[in-house]
């Protein structure tokens, strides 16, 4: 319900039961975060191995002023981001690509798909030793385990977007002799233009969670590796540090991919906005 | 408005109803009375907040003045026994045609021989013995209706609010389920509230029709239809009442 | 027959059937049908089967098990650009504007973009749309809906369009303005119209004839011809209302 002006002497004893109800909604979240620092407080107050939000505070500056390995914070994050960038440049590629053919190609499908399985049923940390013998430890190896950890999310969201066209649409094509590679580009793709953004959403979530594994065995740089090198080092608040920048970017990616899938899918907004 | 005859009469009470959403006024001071048992159409032009208006009697929405009594009591979905019957079936997947039937009933924990005995009467007025142990997915959609609208009956609900039950079916089907209704309510004598776009089914079941006006909605005027039942849609009687009625709505 | 009338569309001896469960299910049982020139042609039929199978088939979207099509005395196999359709609601593609929707016909067939935003204009003009040549369908009211559908099927140029219950979404007063708004762009721009419904009043406002179905599997009961019912109807008018009971009458109920 979007209330604009909200009048409170036009109200009656119920709706401002209601519109308080409306208000507790919207604070209990905060109230929830306070909570969750209160208590962060009172753990570090009662053990000195958990660091207080000064002490990470604190780190963080440091982070800034000293930095580890010649790279501040940003710069860490920075390491990280681009190792998912060619990650999913990757998967929104060729992962959308094959996504479409063994979505709409039944021959295709009945090929691949077996192939397809075997491979998404592995998880793909249990990679990284046959990738280091291969490819040793270098940039490429660190891409290709977060490729394999995100490319099965966008493959599957794609393939069951084309695979689940409306046949009314399929339909409207045939009554206006569209033929078979117009049916693909001009009412197959755009109506599962909604599927393929699910997709890019969840390999995104999925390759930011990767990439911190694969950082944190052998790298020297990303946020992945400061948490290991805080480990190593017994530094808590450095560790805190990288989990609360981890968290905040791993939202600001959320947040940017859905904003980009109403900027590109505007006839989507409706659905979206509930 | 000669609500002053008799007040014990009315079963609800409806006063200076009024709805505003933020600065939109929906629903400006509607008041009228129903009496026990009896038959009401509510018509109105195509977006005129009839849904609202709905809403409000199942207090799903709260109304920013005036007040809904039942039986001299502010409604409360908690104590008093209300009933809606929406435009769409909405029966529970999982259930047979006789579990559907006896749902509510079970919800309102009333005794297991009471609910043996109204489920068996629904299911002989309606017809719908070879039914009872289908589900839902292998009914037709009217059949489907038919059910809610039974369990909806069987409830014998203080209240029982239609929401254009039968929206898109064909006039034949619609005059047979409409027949059907007839039936049930005069049966069980429940009290009804019966929303509708069509002018005709409204004049075709009502023993009184509120007319609507547009946004933000009051009464327009009541028409009183005391046409012997079962009515002719043809006869100059009830073309003429059709007509007037359209006539306060016509949008089109 | 009639030396005026010419047929433009034929149907012989369309049967149509699909396996259910491993039974065989007739939806369609040997309709023969002669479609004029310029007629609005109103196919009435209680139930679920038969109506949307004979439109799908006259479309091209499905082969029937017996019988042919013809147009203009050739058989037709497949779609064709000659037969347009207005589906029921839920067909506009919700990823487009309404002026992508409604030129979808002629983009498709390769018409240069300034032609087919030309045509496109007229028919959105025609309809009523107007101003919301840059919306989005679910932005639109069901009405709405459906003229956008109305504008697509008349912009690809069809000499028959196939009207496959258009209004079934709509409540009674929208449908009783798009069933007036339907025939004021029937009188403007004359196209042999072939209208699917399940709703007789809407038949006997709409029909120069009427072809009655019966119930599963769909057969022709019955033809009315209402020529001599002067437009524009009157819904409550005697003549009217005992016309709709005699076909009301003999049509199968479907519970």
């Amino acid at each position: 319900m979007s209330k604009k002006k909200i009048n409170i002497e036009n109200m009656s004893a119920a709706e401002i039961r209601e519109h308080r109800l409306n208000i507790l909604y919207k604070v209990l979240p905060i109230i929830s975060i306070l909570l969750l620092i209160g208590l962060w407080l009172f753990a570090s107050s009662l053990s000195s191995g958990f660091p207080s939000p000064g002490d990470v505070w604190e780190r963080t500056v440091r982070l800034f002023t000293k930095p580890v390995k010649k790279m501040n914070l940003f710069g860490h994050i920075f390491a990280s981001l681009q190792r998912i960038g060619l990650a999913l440049l990757f998967d929104w590629t060729f992962g959308i690509a094959f996504g479409i053919l063994i979505g709409w190609n039944r021959k295709a499908k009945a090929f691949f798909t077996p192939m397809f399985n075997a491979f998404r049923a592995v998880p793909p940390l249990a990679w990284i030793p046959l990738i280091t013998l291969w490819f040793g430890i270098g940039e490429f190896p660190k891409v290709l385990i977060v490729i394999f950890g995100s490319l099965a999310s966008i493959v599957v969201n794609v393939q069951a977007g084309m695979s689940n066209v409306e046949q009314i649409y399929l339909n409207v094509g045939t009554v206006f002799n569209t033929n078979s590679r117009q049916q693909l580009f001009k009412i197959a793709i755009p109506s599962a233009l909604d599927a393929i953004f699910a997709g890019v959403r969840t390999s995104t979530s999925a390759a930011w969670m990767v990439v911190l594994a694969a950082e944190m065995l052998g790298a020297d740089s990303g946020v992945g590796f400061l948490i290991s090198r805080g480990m190593d080092s017994m530094d808590m608040p450095l560790v805190l540090t990288s989990m609360i920048s981890i968290g905040i970017v791993g939202a600001l990616l959320a947040i940017i991919t859905q904003y980009a899938e109403r900027l590109i899918c505007p006839w989507t907004r409706r659905k979206k906005s509930f | 408005m000669s609500n002053t005859v008799n007040k014990d009469e009315n079963k609800v009470r409806v006063e200076h109803l009024t709805k505003f959403f933020g600065d939109l006024h929906v629903l400006d001071d509607v008041s009228f009375n129903i009496k026990k048992g009896e038959f009401l159409c509510v018509v109105g032009p195509t977006g005129c907040g009839k849904t609202t208006f709905l809403n409000l009697l199942t207090r799903i929405y709260m109304p920013t003045k005036g007040e809904l009594y039942i039986d001299n009591e502010p409604a409360d979905p908690k104590k008093h026994n209300l009933a809606v019957v929406f435009q769409e079936p909405s029966s529970m997947p999982w259930l047979t045609v006789e579990q559907n039937l006896r749902f509510g009933m079970e919800i309102k924990h009333l005794p297991k021989h009471e609910i043996d005995k109204r489920v068996e009467n629904i299911i002989n007025l309606l017809g719908l013995q070879e039914f009872r142990n289908q589900y839902p997915h292998q009914l037709s959609i009217s059949t489907a209706q038919r059910i809610i609208i039974g369990r909806a009956f069987a409830m014998q609900p203080d209240l029982l609010l239609m929401d254009e039950p039968y929206g898109q079916m064909d006039i034949k089907l619609r005059f047979y389920l409409e027949d059907e209704v007839i039936r049930l309510w005069r049966e069980m004598g429940t009290t009804v509230v019966f929303i509708t776009h069509n002018i005709e089914e409204a004049v075709y079941l009502a023993e009184r029709v509120l007319i609507l006006t547009n946004k933000p909605a009051k009464i327009k005027e009541e028409v009183k239809i005391d046409l012997p039942r079962p009515r002719d849609v043809s006869s100059p009687e009830f073309i003429e009442i059709r007509n007037h009625i359209t006539d306060q709505i016509k949008w089109w | 027959m009639d030396e005026k009338k010419k047929v433009i569309l034929k149907l012989e001896h369309i049967s149509q059937s699909y396996v259910v469960n491993s039974q065989v299910k007739d939806a369609v049982e040997d309709v023969s049908l002669e479609v004029y020139d310029n007629e609005f042609l109103v196919i009435l039929g209680p139930g679920h089967c038969g109506k949307t199978v004979l439109m799908n088939i006259i479309a091209g979207l499905e082969k029937p098990v017996g019988g042919a099509v013809y147009l203009d005395g050739e058989q037709v196999e497949g779609s064709d650009k000659r037969i347009g359709m207005v589906f029921q609601s839920l067909a506009l593609m919700p990823w487009k504007t309404v002026m992508a929707n409604v030129e979808f016909g002629p983009e498709v067939a390769g018409v240069p973009k300034e032609e087919r935003r030309k045509t496109a204009q007229k028919y959105i003009d025609l309809v009523g749309l107007k101003g919301f040549e840059k919306s989005y369908p679910h932005e639109l009211s069901g009405g709405m809906k459906q003229r956008v559908g109305i504008a697509r099927a008349y912009t690809n140029n069809p000499e028959i369009l196939l009207m496959d219950e258009p209004f079934g979404q709509l409540d009674a007063q929208t449908r009783y303005a798009m069933e007036e708004e339907v025939l004021r762009i029937w009188e403007k721009e004359k196209r042999t119209i072939i209208f699917v419904t399940n709703n007789i009043e809407e038949a006997v406002y709409l029909g120069d004839r009427i072809v009655l179905l019966s119930n599963c599997p769909a057969k022709v009961k019955e033809i009315y011809d209402l020529k001599n019912l002067a437009r524009p109807r009157n819904t409550t008018d005697p003549e009217f209302l005992r016309i709709r009971t005699e076909i009301s009458d003999n049509t199968d109920l479907a519970l």
